[in-house]
């Protein structure tokens, strides 16, 4: 295995409309490693995971995939390059037309030639390491969000993918079903020798399971390093998140005009006393 | 004076705005319509496009075979009426086929399709995009326009055509019911006059070359309305809407545009 970054985010600026998500974001991705990309809610977490997986096109700047410039690839090429990719969306995003065993051999009977009796054995081999085996009959509908996560997973990894994208994975778990996912998640990368991005705001559990962090917030990168080095960064940007308070740099309030004037309109000040 | 200006300019503007994205939107339709259409299918593909003719195609079928019933019935009904004024009923099997295979079952039908099949389609993929399934295709390296969206517009453009032709026979059989069985018409001249009146090519092949065409509109307006929908709640009722209106007026545009071409010597 090579030690070149999987992924090379240079000078990428995106914006919706007139609101400026990224303003020169830089990120390095290694090979092999848990990276996590953390950050307040609306910093554009997930834009970044849709920019990676070429879902996105940027402004400006580029996106380096294992070598490929991801926006210069031809659709088919695109495509072709996805299979290397797995991501797990907040929602499961299952297909609701297929039960959960024909979700997780779906990769593998459109991609593969495979026999059916092989992919059965892959299919079983994926729906044992999340712990779901025994729920390959039911639909999506019936499964609770922590199941369908997990078939997601499966999924995701079903062609044993180089790299995969969490997308908010412990986003409204409970602490059994978030504990189980931290777990998987790491054994996962251990096992396959996977990259992965966990695009997260849960501090503890992301840090548990994390090589190497970037906090982003404004449009760029704020902070990076270890959980070690982050956890003692004096920036207060920084200690504001990882600490979890509710007040500093990122204001509590939303941007508004002064609060007696939006309660009181025009009218003069009384002075009482 | 200045704010008469002003308004003038804005309104301006704002026409100026809603062309262009008229113009952009008819863009995206065109090139959505091309990623998806054109392509060889694979064994899969095939698969697809047939469970989805089940569910476009053979789903519809009772809804317009009803309708085509009543339509002949009441068309034979209004036919006689009228006929019978200029001792001319014995035209009544001519009269029933030609409305029907000219006009009316190829409108009639392609209206029935939009609010059945048409309405359908934009909710699934709509409510796909919204619980981002198609995202999630994508990301698995499947292209969600060849595998979603094809068979999807495939089997509304082949189902449409023959739903028509079940339609015009129903309708046909239903003015029989009524002219011939209940009013008394001699069932020879309604079916002799019929044969000797419709021509294959001219009436017949007229009403499916409509028929297509509005097959291809009605369903290239669902797939794509569900396809470039804002993923909420709204935003699926809205398109649902969308999907509709726009077929039912596209179909009834058309058919005049295409009845000039054909029947009017345009």
């Amino acid at each position: 295995m090579t030690d070149a970054p999987f992924i090379e985010i240079e000078e990428l600026y995106f914006s919706r409309g007139d609101h400026e998500i990224f303003r020169g974001v830089n990120m390095t991705i290694p090979r092999g490693k848990v990276t996590a990309i953390m950050g307040p809610s609306g910093t554009g977490k997930t834009t970044l995971l849709k920019l990676i997986g070429g879902q996105l096109t940027p402004e400006s700047g580029r996106i380096l995939i294992d070598g490929q410039d991801v926006h210069k690839l031809s659709r088919k090429a695109l495509f072709t390059l996805r299979k290397r990719m797995g991501m797990l969306f907040q929602s499961g995003a299952l297909f609701s037309d297929l039960d959960v065993f024909e979700n997780v051999a779906f990769p593998l009977r459109v991609h593969t030639d495979l026999p059916n009796t092989m992919v059965r054995d892959l299919v079983l081999l994926k729906l044992q390491s999340v712990g779901l085996r025994g729920a390959r009959h039911l639909t999506p509908a019936e499964l609770s969000g922590g199941m369908a996560r997990r078939v997601a997973l499966a999924r995701a990894v079903a062609l044993d993918p180089e790299l995969i994208l969490y997308d908010e994975p412990f986003v409204g778990q409970d602490p059994i079903s978030m504990g189980v996912l931290v777990q998987l998640i790491k054994r996962l990368n251990q096992a396959l020798q996977l990259t992965s991005v966990v695009v997260s705001h849960d501090i503890k559990e992301t840090l548990s399971i994390a090589d190497y962090l970037y906090l982003i917030a404004d449009g760029q990168v704020v902070a990076h390093g270890t959980p070690q080095t982050l956890d003692t960064n004096e920036d207060p940007r920084v200690s504001q998140f990882i600490h979890g308070e509710p007040d500093g740099p990122v204001p509590f309030h939303y941007p508004a005009e002064a609060f007696y004037r939006d309660i009181l309109g025009d009218a003069p000040m009384i002075q009482i006393g | 004076m200045q704010s008469k200006f002003s308004n003038s300019a804005a309104r301006i503007t704002r026409l100026g705005r809603r062309g262009c994205d008229l113009m952009e939107a008819l863009g995206r339709a065109g090139v959505f319509l091309f990623q998806s259409a054109v392509g060889v299918p694979s064994r899969e593909g095939w698969r697809l496009w047939l469970h989805q003719m089940h569910f476009v195609g053979v789903l519809s079928l009772a809804i317009v075979l009803v309708s085509g019933l009543f339509i002949g019935m009441v068309l034979a009904l209004q036919g006689y009426t009228i006929l019978v004024d200029f001792g001319a009923e014995q035209a009544l099997g001519q009269m029933v086929a030609l409305s029907l295979l000219r006009e009316l079952a190829p409108v009639v039908a392609a209206l029935l399709f939009a609010g059945r099949a048409g309405s359908a389609l934009t909710a699934e993929i709509g409510l796909m995009k919204a619980t981002e399934q198609l995202t999630s295709m994508e990301m698995i390296g499947v292209d969600p326009l060849r595998r979603v969206v094809a068979p999807r517009l495939w089997a509304g453009f082949v189902s449409l055509p023959i739903l028509t032709v079940g339609f015009s026979v129903v309708g046909i059989w239903g003015g029989y019911l009524v002219g011939v069985e209940w009013l008394g018409v001699f069932e020879g001249s309604y079916w002799s006059n019929m044969q000797a009146s419709v021509a294959f090519v001219d009436d017949i092949g007229n009403g499916m070359i409509k028929s297509a065409v509005f097959a291809l509109v009605v369903t290239w307006i669902a797939v794509f309305q569900g396809y470039d929908l804002v993923p909420t709640s709204e935003g699926i009722s809205r398109a649902t809407t969308r999907t509709v209106v726009y077929s039912s007026l596209a179909v009834l545009g058309l058919d005049f545009v295409l009845t000039a071409i054909m029947f009017g010597g345009l």
